[in-house]
């Protein structure tokens, strides 16, 4: 029977509010807070409290058998504290069970890895701090945002100590290899790559709820056979948390599917893993990532944040800033603009399948990729004359805290 | 089959909505093999315009026979268009009382459609907007064929509110008698059904295509490259299509785009009221008042300008924005509107927020990614299928065979 490796995504950006042109120069802030507070709030009530009590009593109810991994961006963690502490409490109460391990991923779940190699390692320096101070642990395995994975990254992630990356286990990356196995990665060799079996996970994310689906309603029982079937070493399940109560609501029956999925697990004599257990397995091969990757759309590149010339435009002006900021020093325009690099920003401009109204849109609270750019693009002006209008100063020390804008 | 159309062809200044949504209908009905004979009213003193003005020289002829009427009847006709009309004598002469004779000219259509009725044979008649259906009925009273009532835009649209009762009596008139009423959006359903109170099961939606088939229809090179950004107006200077928020708009833009310049094309009762608000704004050397434009003027325009916006009050549809879109210039529309329905590549915005269309039209102006953006995949929507001369006549067909 092989292991199952289960990890959950849990993050929430800063979304923006209605910034017009106008607004430049005026004080007026980026970020729609009560818009913030509000999801926040209905995703901690549908989703967060409820899910990890559930684990929380699966992981105690199966002696620790029952096991899993999460990662928690920063920008998730900062707000939980400011505006749902009595989420960030039952999230401490589940870590302390012993059962979830912990990743590492950047503090603003950003798009740095591909903007800026020494962002991309201060904020992942800042993620770990947060980690410690929240649940006092380390983590030994990385994530990069939406899984996005790619050959020059791994040598980074390597230097910053992680043994392991979580990645998509998309076919053209695979070349006909399984995902169900533990590899190498071909630019760090010492690097694990745990790729994701994005069909048994997909079954669960996205087809869970879809009545049209022939394996509709998927039980625990029927997904636990599909697992059972792989003569291979491990199956790796990588999802959002989301997707239990607010994806697919509770009425669809996703948190009886959690439910019953030990005793599945158990009665087919499948073990869970956490990822770093899988550390010291043998790798099966070399696994090469010439481009970047990720688990986005079908496409599973990076086409979701900068596939079109908005996004790219955006992203570029984004890390053109960046250098100056940190140049500069101040700790709240720093705070704003790491707040603009969260790469859902990027995601809300994607145009791919907008006229069939995708997922895209689902999740933006922009009216279209278009009032997603624009409202960006005010922001990042008026954060650029802020930069201007302040005197330079002595860069700040590596990983300075984040504070409150 | 064999539709006998009560329609439009395009009126001498001014390329409206409703010629060419008619005469888009009438393309794609040839194209299937329908024989359509088209009855419209053309001015006396407009004689001298040889033949039927499609949209195209290279039409499909084949089963079209077209019958002019002289008649001074114009498509947007409230009856106070009307009386201006008549007054700058290219109405009918004496025109005396407020809107006597524009009904008048109605009923005399409608006699001259009851004798080609007779004389010509047709399967089921077709009308477009109040104007053609009394025609329609009183065809169908010789023929005792099926009567289809298009509608466009309504006497609600036009006035903002109720407008002249007799014409919105006729409107209901007109669409109670007919066997079937098809809308050009969900938006106009609803008005109809509420304000018209037409029972809503005799009413289809078609969103009707844009003809983008023709020679004319390569985008120019980029055009904000060269000389001062243009944003433009088009459509009728009256209440309907809100001129008066655009010149509200062209100030906020100006004073973030320095250069920018702003054309309003066409006429209207609104015009002397938006010339004036454009030099109390200080606005007179940016903003140009192109009068009606017609032709391959009208795709000129809107070739030349970097964003055309739409900021109509009422909009059943909202041809503008498809024919903008065409020439590859993005356009913003108004949220409630026909358009809005089908469009995904083209601005939104609540017509009397000129702050949000301001800001839209600055951005659209400054960032040349969000213009290439919009233009490409605006353009690529416009060719679809889905917005295709074919797919509305085939909805169409459905509705006039169902009654057949």
């Amino acid at each position: 029977m092989p292991d199952l490796c289960l990890y959950y995504q849990v993050h929430q950006p800063y979304r923006l509010g209605r910034y017009r042109v106008f607004d430049i120069g005026t004080g007026a802030g980026y970020f729609d807070e009560d818009a913030n507070r509000a999801i926040l709030r209905r995703v901690a009530d549908k989703c967060y409290l409820p899910a990890n009590r559930l684990l929380r009593e699966m992981i105690e109810h199966s002696d620790g058998r029952f096991r899993l991994a999460l990662s928690l961006s920063g920008t998730l963690m900062d707000q939980l504290e400011a505006d749902a502490p009595d989420a960030l409490e039952s999230f401490q109460g589940l870590i302390s069970s012993g059962g979830v391990e912990l990743l590492g991923e950047t503090f603003y779940h950003s798009l740095a890895a591909l903007g800026d190699a020494e962002e991309f390692q201060r904020q992942v320096e800042l993620h770990r701090r947060a980690i410690e101070r929240h649940f006092g642990v380390r983590a030994e395995v990385f994530r990069n945002t939406e899984l996005i994975h790619h050959d020059a990254i791994a040598p980074a992630v390597a230097g910053m100590g992680f043994k392991g990356v979580m990645v998509e286990g998309a076919d053209r990356v695979l070349g006909g290899r399984s995902p169900n196995h533990v590899y190498r990665s071909a630019s760090a060799p010492d690097l694990r790559l745990i790729p994701r079996n994005y069909r048994l996970s997909d079954d669960v994310g996205f087809r869970f709820s879809d009545r049209r689906w022939s394996h509709w309603p998927l039980t625990a029982d029927r997904w636990t056979d599909w697992i059972a079937r792989s003569a291979e070493p491990s199956v790796h399940v990588f999802l959002d948390y989301e997707t239990f109560g607010e994806h697919h609501w509770a009425e669809t029956g996703i948190f009886a599917f959690l439910r019953e999925l030990p005793e599945a697990l158990d009665r087919r004599g499948i073990a869970c893993v956490h990822p770093s257990a899988l550390m010291s397995r043998e790798p099966a091969d070399l696994l090469s990532f010439p481009t970047p990757t990720s688990w986005a759309d079908v496409e599973r590149d990076t086409s979701a944040w900068l596939g079109n010339r908005m996004q790219r435009a955006a992203h570029e002006r984004l890390y053109r800033l960046g250098r100056r900021i940190r140049a500069q020093g101040d700790p709240i325009l720093l705070e704003s603009w790491r707040r603009l690099g969260t790469s859902d920003h990027c995601y809300y401009m994607s145009t791919k399948r907008f006229a069939d109204g995708e997922v895209h849109k689902y999740f933006s609270p922009h009216e279209s990729p278009y009032d997603a750019f624009v409202t960006y693009m005010n922001a990042l002006t008026d954060l650029e004359r802020r930069c201007d209008a302040l005197p330079p100063r002595a860069p700040a020390p590596m990983g300075e805290m984040a504070v409150a804008v | 089959m064999r539709v006998l159309m009560f329609g439009w062809e395009f009126p001498p200044f001014q390329a409206g909505g409703l010629a060419t949504a008619t005469l888009g209908l009438v393309k794609g009905l040839l194209a299937r093999g329908i024989e359509v004979t088209l009855v419209v009213p053309f001015a006396a003193g407009e004689a001298d315009v040889p033949g039927l003005r499609l949209v195209s020289t290279a039409e499909p002829r084949t089963g079209l026979r077209s019958i002019r009427v002289a008649s001074p009847l114009q498509p947007y006709a409230g009856a106070a268009e009307y009386l201006v009309l008549s007054e700058r004598g290219q109405g009918p002469s004496g025109g005396s009382i407020y809107g006597a004779n524009l009904f008048d000219e109605v009923a005399r259509y409608a006699e001259v459609a009851a004798r080609i009725a007779a004389a010509e044979p047709h399967d089921l008649i077709d009308t477009h907007d109040w104007i053609t259906f009394e025609a329609g009925t009183r065809a169908r009273a010789v023929s005792g064929k099926p009567l289809i009532a298009h509608i466009h835009a309504t006497e609600y649209d036009r006035c903002g509110g109720p407008g002249n009762p007799e014409i919105h009596r006729r409107e209901r008139a007109g669409m109670l008698a007919a066997d079937r009423v098809i809308s050009n959006s969900a938006m106009l359903r609803r008005q109809v059904m509420n304000q018209y109170e037409i029972p809503g099961d005799k009413i289809d939606v078609v969103h009707f295509g844009i003809d983008t088939g023709r020679e004319s229809d390569q985008p120019d090179a980029l055009p904000m490259a060269a000389g001062r950004p243009t944003v433009l107006f088009l459509g009728r200077v009256t209440r309907q299509k809100g001129p008066e928020y655009f010149i509200e708009v062209a100030r906020r833009v100006a004073d973030h785009v320095p250069p920018a310049q702003f054309v309003v094309a066409g006429t209207g009762d609104l015009l002397p009221r938006v010339i004036e608000r454009a030099v109390e704004l200080d606005l007179a050397d940016r903003v140009h008042f192109a009068g009606p434009v017609q032709g391959p003027d009208v795709d000129r325009l809107y070739r030349a300008a970097d964003v055309c916006v739409m900021p109509s009050v009422s909009e059943p549809l909202g041809l503008v924005a498809l024919e903008s879109l065409r020439s590859g210039t993005p356009c913003i529309i108004p949220k409630e509107s026909g358009v809005a329905e089908v469009l995904r590549h083209a601005f939104r915005v609540d017509y009397w927020d000129i702050e949000e269309t301001a800001n839209k039209v600055v951005a659209l102006l400054i960032h040349r990614e969000l213009w290439e953006e919009l233009s490409e995949l605006g353009l690529k929507e416009v060719r679809a299928p889905r917005l295709g001369l074919d797919r509305a006549a085939g909805k169409t067909t459905a509705v006039y065979q169902a009654v057949v």
